[in-house]
């Protein structure tokens, strides 16, 4: 996705975006992706994520 | 006792002279607020000051004449930081974009502290939204050309300049440590769950912690009985078991087993830093601690984890702000990652939560055969106003990437931690050492931290201003 693709930027992050900001966010995500991006190269496959779905314990808990 | 002496008298001071009446709780609001009068137009760390904080005094007064002695918190003037909830007073989370308000009632710690008879003196700058180590434009009374840190930057600046006894700090990768670091005081990071964030304006939920920052160990322990505890109306809230956490802090470190991870907390810290650090960490072995180097495996892919989660989380809260068009009135750094949290991926929303699990599992065989860890709070010392990039032995670092580098690990942990001055750099600057313990041991790391204080004099030291 570049700064120029303005359904794509709006079907995939659900915003308008100005074309010259969606270059500033890309140009600011750059740094922070690419820490993003170390993190897809681990392969997590079998470990379960920290946060786990809790149901109520009764039936009638809020 | 001189104005100074009184504005920078610990709880642990001013408590037995409130209860037998030696010191007037109004005397010391008198105090504080006329050094706010005095110093905060330049440190600009609080962004309104309670009306009715005096009457609150008055009435503390009587409370403690009629033998109604509430605890060590009655009749003291404590700095709520402006994302928490509060009766009476403004909050605005550090933003002015329109069309954002939050409700006039306390938040819970707000609540505890008031019940402990502490009174509460006015809302302390944040970095708006909590999104940011700046804290615009509050500045450090140990040099008002430098950032005091942030998000609680107002926090740290006012209970180092003497303004509070005590300012409440949230911490969402190290709001709370990086300001007390930066600014020369202590600042007490629960573990996650341990203190309610009802009524605190979320950043990241699975993040956020509230905690205290204060002038010394016992101080921080004292707020900490206060403040902790189960509440239902926080779903982070966990139910362990409170104690007096200032019960045992005189208990020395012979014998404590100290871990030092030398990865990732001591690959980059300028020199003054390395070597404050270091001598403290020589202080802990020649008090008798045993002092082990650890490593902690894939440190290195914990910023992408955090970034994931925090501007996921961002997003999410800020939504319908996205939506109406209210997030360009942010300032443009708390714009800008509010909006990239769109470009966060579920999947890599997920596997950051994944990646906790193996950091957890990480700390959890650290404290199977250690006490605590110790390293520095921040690599750095108070960055220059403006100044984007810091310099790291000749390196060139974000600003904003450094300042959390060595906190964000105990957030996504969720363990507790705590700051403690540990020296000075050559402009006077102060620099922190972190003290992490165990889940729901708070008081082996203030055990630590108080012995370590109270060995040395960086606390008792006070910015010319």
């Amino acid at each position: 996705m570049n700064g120029d693709d303005s359904a794509l930027w709006h079907e995939i992050i659900g915003l308008d975006v100005a074309p010259e900001r969606r270059s500033e966010l890309l140009a600011a995500f750059e740094s922070i992706g690419a820490e993003i991006r170390k993190l897809r190269s681990l392969d997590l496959t079998d470990v379960h994520p920290a946060i786990v779905f809790k149901p109520p314990s009764g039936p009638h808990r809020r | 006792m001189t104005e100074d002496d009184l504005a920078f008298a610990s709880i642990e001071t001013l408590a037995p002279l409130l209860r037998d009446r030696d010191l007037s709780p109004v005397e010391l609001t008198c105090a504080y607020l006329d050094r706010i009068d005095r110093f905060d137009p330049t440190l600009r760390s609080f962004v309104h000051v309670n009306p009715a904080v005096l009457e609150q005094a008055r009435k503390a007064e009587a409370q403690i004449a009629a033998g109604d002695w509430r605890g060590p918190l009655h009749g003291i003037p404590i700095a709520m930081k402006d994302n928490y909830l509060t009766a009476g007073m403004p909050t605005t989370a550090g933003t002015t974009a329109a069309g954002i308000m939050f409700p006039e009632r306390n938040s819970a710690p707000a609540r505890r502290l008031l019940e402990a008879g502490a009174l509460l003196i006015g809302k302390t700058r944040t970095h708006e939204f909590a999104w940011g180590t700046v804290t615009p434009p509050a500045r450090n009374p140990w040099d008002s050309n430098r950032i005091p840190g942030g998000s609680s930057g107002g926090s740290g600046a006012a209970v180092a300049a003497g303004l509070c006894a005590a300012a409440m700090g949230s911490d969402t990768g190290g709001s709370i440590r990086i300001p007390a670091s930066l600014c020369g005081t202590v600042g007490l990071k629960p573990t996650f769950g341990r203190v309610s964030r009802d009524g605190i304006v979320p950043h990241s939920w699975s993040l956020d912690h509230a905690g205290p920052l204060t002038r010394g160990v016992t101080d921080a322990a004292i707020l900490l009985n206060a403040l902790a505890g189960p509440d239902v109306a926080d779903a982070g809230s966990s139910d362990e078991p409170v104690t007096d956490w200032t019960a045992g802090l005189d208990g020395g470190v012979r014998g404590l087993r100290v871990a030092v991870c030398r990865n990732h907390f001591f690959t980059s810290n300028q020199p003054a830093v390395s070597a404050a650090v270091e001598q403290a960490i020589a202080w802990f072995a020649a008090a008798g601690a045993v002092v082990a180097d650890v490593t902690i495996p894939l440190l290195e892919f914990g910023l992408g984890a955090i970034f994931a989660i925090e501007l996921a989380s961002s997003a999410a809260y800020h939504d319908t702000s996205l939506r109406a068009g209210r997030v360009p009135a942010f300032s443009p750094d708390v714009r800008a990652l509010v909006e990239m949290g769109r470009l966060v991926t579920g999947a890599d929303y997920i596997k950051a939560e994944q990646f906790r699990t193996l950091l957890i599992d990480g700390f959890r065989r650290v404290f199977s055969r250690a006490d605590i860890i110790i390293g520095p709070t921040e690599p750095v010392t108070a960055p220059q106003v403006g100044e984007a990039f810091v310099d790291i032995g000749g390196v060139q670092e974000s600003a904003l990437a450094a300042t959390w580098r060595l906190t964000y690990p105990y957030n996504l942990a969720g363990l507790p931690a705590i700051t403690v001055p540990c020296g000075f750099d050559s402009s006077g600057l102060p620099i922190g050492l972190q003290i992490a313990g165990p889940w729901f041991a708070e008081g082996v790391a203030l055990r630590a931290a108080g012995a370590y204080e109270a060995a040395h004099d960086w606390a008792r030291r006070r910015p010319a201003l």
